[in-house]
C-alpha cells in the first residue's frame, strides 16, 4: 500500500474491528492475508513471536481464571499483524507527510516528525538489543530472562539520551515550531480497494451476525 | 602469556549491506592492527564477523589458538550490565578501587554508572576491557567521544598491551597507540598496508600530517605522538 493517508486509516478501522469483536479479529485476519504481503509484513519476526507468546500467556491466565481468553488472543493477535503490516509499510517522510496534511503545518509537522523520529529509534532499537546480548556474553555472563531488565534499562537510558541531543541540535539550527512540506501521495486502486474492505470489516465488526445470516434454530 | 601459533585468518570473507560492500582477506598475527576506514565503510561488520558474531556472506574466518576473545562496541553503554560503579567493575572481575583510581573521574563506587557521561563511561570501559588479557581484543572506534588527553592516556594504555592479537578499528585522524602492521578499508576491499613503518608510505588514510612527513622524507617510525613529533623534528634522514 503505497498512500500513507489510506494505510493510517485502515490500520485505525482495522484495530478497532478486530478489538470490538472476535468476528471483527477473524475478518481482519482475512484482509491481512489478501491485502498485504503476508509474513513478508512482518520485518521483525522475533520481536513479533515475543509479542505473540506475552498475549498466550495473558490468554492462559484468562482462560484459568474464567475469563474469555481465547477471544482475546484472537483479538490481540490481529491487532498485532496489523501493528506489524503498518510498520514494515512505513516509509523515511512518510509519517512528516501525513502529519502535516492531517494537522497542518504548526501541530502536523511537528506531530509527523516526532512520529518519524520515534521509528527511526525502533528501528535501530533491534540491533542496540542485539549488541547488548552480545556484550554481556563476551563478558562472561549468562543471557537470561533475567538479563532483559538491564537491558531494558541501557535501552531506555539511550533513547532518553538520543532524545535529548536531537531535541539540543534542533534548538541549535533554529527549530522552534513546525515547517512547511509540500506533501505529494499516490493512491492506487488497490489502496481504495483495501480502504473499503477495512470499513466494510469494521462495520460488520460492530454487527451481530445473526442480523446478517438466518440461523437454523 | 605470549601463546605462540594464535592468528586470526581471514580467507575471502565478504559481507554486504544496502550501501556497502566489503570484500577482506588477510592473517592477523600477534601484534597491534590499526584498520582504517571511512564512516559506513563495514569496519564494525569486519570485527563482527573477526569475533565469529555474524557469519559471513562468503568466505571463512579462523581463531587458531585464541581462547580469550573480547569485541569492544562503539557505544559503552552496550557493555554496562551493573547498577553503579562497583558492581560495573565486578562484572569485569576487577578490583573497583583500582579501575576508579586509574579512570580519574571523580566518582565513588556506589555512583551510577549510567550517570556518566558517554566520554566517562567510554574510559571506564576501556579501562575495565585493558586491564584484562584477552588472546584477541577487537576494538571498535575506541576513542570516539574522547577527548585529545584522554585519547593519549588510552594508547599508553593500549601499548602495555604486550600478548595477544589487538585490532583497532577507527577513523581517528590525530591520536593513535603504537601500532605494528596497518591496514585499510578502500573501496569496499580490506587491504594490507604492511607492518610499520613502511605501510605508512601505502596507507591512504593516513591523517594529512602523516602525508605532509612522509612526502618531504621524515617518515614517522610510530604513530604514537611521540613518533609523529620525532618525524617533525627530525632534520635529516
Amino acid at each position: 500500500m503505497q498512500d500513507p493517508r489510506i494505510r493510517l486509516i485502515c490500520a485505525f478501522l482495522l484495530s478497532l474491528a478486530a478489538f470490538v469483536s472476535i468476528t471483527g479479529a477473524i475478518l481482519v485476519f482475512i484482509w491481512w492475508l489478501v491485502f498485504t504481503p503476508r509474513s513478508h509484513s512482518i520485518r521483525y519476526r522475533s520481536a513479533f513471536c515475543a509479542a505473540l507468546v506475552m498475549f498466550v500467556i495473558i490468554s492462559v491466565v484468562m482462560s484459568l481464571t474464567g475469563s474469555d481468553g481465547i477471544s482475546y488472543l484472537v483479538r490481540m493477535a490481529a491487532i498485532l499483524i496489523i501493528g506489524s503490516w503498518v510498520y514494515s509499510e512505513s516509509c523515511t517522510g512518510d509519517f512528516l507527510s501525513l502529519g502535516t496534511w492531517l494537522l497542518g503545518k504548526r501541530t502536523g509537522f511537528e506531530t509527523g516528525m516526532i512520529a518519524g523520529m520515534a521509528m527511526q529509534m525502533a528501528d535501530s532499537l533491534s540491533d542496540d538489543f542485539t549488541r547488548i546480548r552480545i556484550a554481556t556474553r563476551m563478558k562472561g555472563q549468562p543471557w537470561s530472562i533475567r538479563s532483559i531488565v538491564p537491558a531494558g534499562r541501557i535501552i531506555v537510558h539511550d533513547a532518553i539520551r538520543r532524545a535529548d541531543e536531537t531535541a539540543e541540535i534542533l534548538a541549535m539550527r533554529g527549530y522552534r515550531n513546525g515547517g512547511t512540506i509540500c506533501p505529494r501521495f499516490y493512491t492506487s486502486v488497490s489502496d481504495v480497494v483495501a480502504g473499503l474492505f477495512a470499513a466494510i470489516i469494521l462495520i460488520l465488526a460492530y454487527l451481530p451476525v445473526s442480523e446478517f445470516f438466518i440461523l437454523n434454530r | 602469556m605470549e601463546v605462540a601459533g594464535v592468528r586470526l585468518v581471514i580467507d575471502h570473507v565478504t559481507a554486504s549491506s544496502p550501501s556497502w560492500s566489503l570484500t577482506a582477506n588477510g592473517v592477523f598475527s600477534l601484534g597491534v592492527h590499526l584498520i582504517s576506514g571511512d564512516v559506513g565503510s563495514g569496519k564494525s561488520t569486519l570485527a563482527l564477523m573477526m569475533a565469529g558474531l555474524r557469519a559471513p556472506e562468503c568466505g571463512t574466518v579462523t581463531r587458531e589458538g585464541i581462547s580469550r576473545m573480547m569485541l569492544s562496541f562503539q557505544f559503552p553503554e552496550f557493555h554496562v550490565t551493573g547498577l553503579s560503579i562497583e558492581e560495573e567493575c565486578r562484572s569485569w572481575n576487577l578490583d573497583p578501587e583500582e579501575v576508579i583510581r586509574s579512570v580519574n573521574i571523580g566518582v565513588t563506587g556506589v555512583t551510577p554508572v549510567l550517570s556518566l557521561s558517554r566520554g566517562e563511561l567510554k574510559r571506564l570501559h576501556l579501562t575495565c576491557i585493558l586491564a584484562r588479557n584477552y588472546d584477541l581484543l577487537l576494538l571498535d572506534e575506541p576513542f570516539s567521544s574522547l577527548d585529545c588527553a584522554e585519547k593519549e592516556k588510552i594508547c599508553q594504555k593500549m601499548s602495555l598491551r604486550s600478548s595477544g592479537i589487538t585490532v583497532i578499528f577507527t577513523h581517528e585522524q590525530n591520536v593513535f597507540p603504537h601500532v605494528d602492521h596497518i591496514w585499510e578499508i578502500v573501496d569496499g576491499r580490506l587491504t594490507d598496508c604492511g607492518d610499520m613503518p613502511g605501510a605508512i608510505e601505502r596507507w591512504q588514510h593516513a591523517p594529512p600530517l602523516v602525508k605532509k612527513l612522509v612526502s618531504t622524507g621524515r617518515t614517522p617510525r610510530e604513530l604514537t605522538p611521540e613518533g609523529i613529533r620525532e618525524a617533525a623534528c627530525r632534520t635529516h634522514e
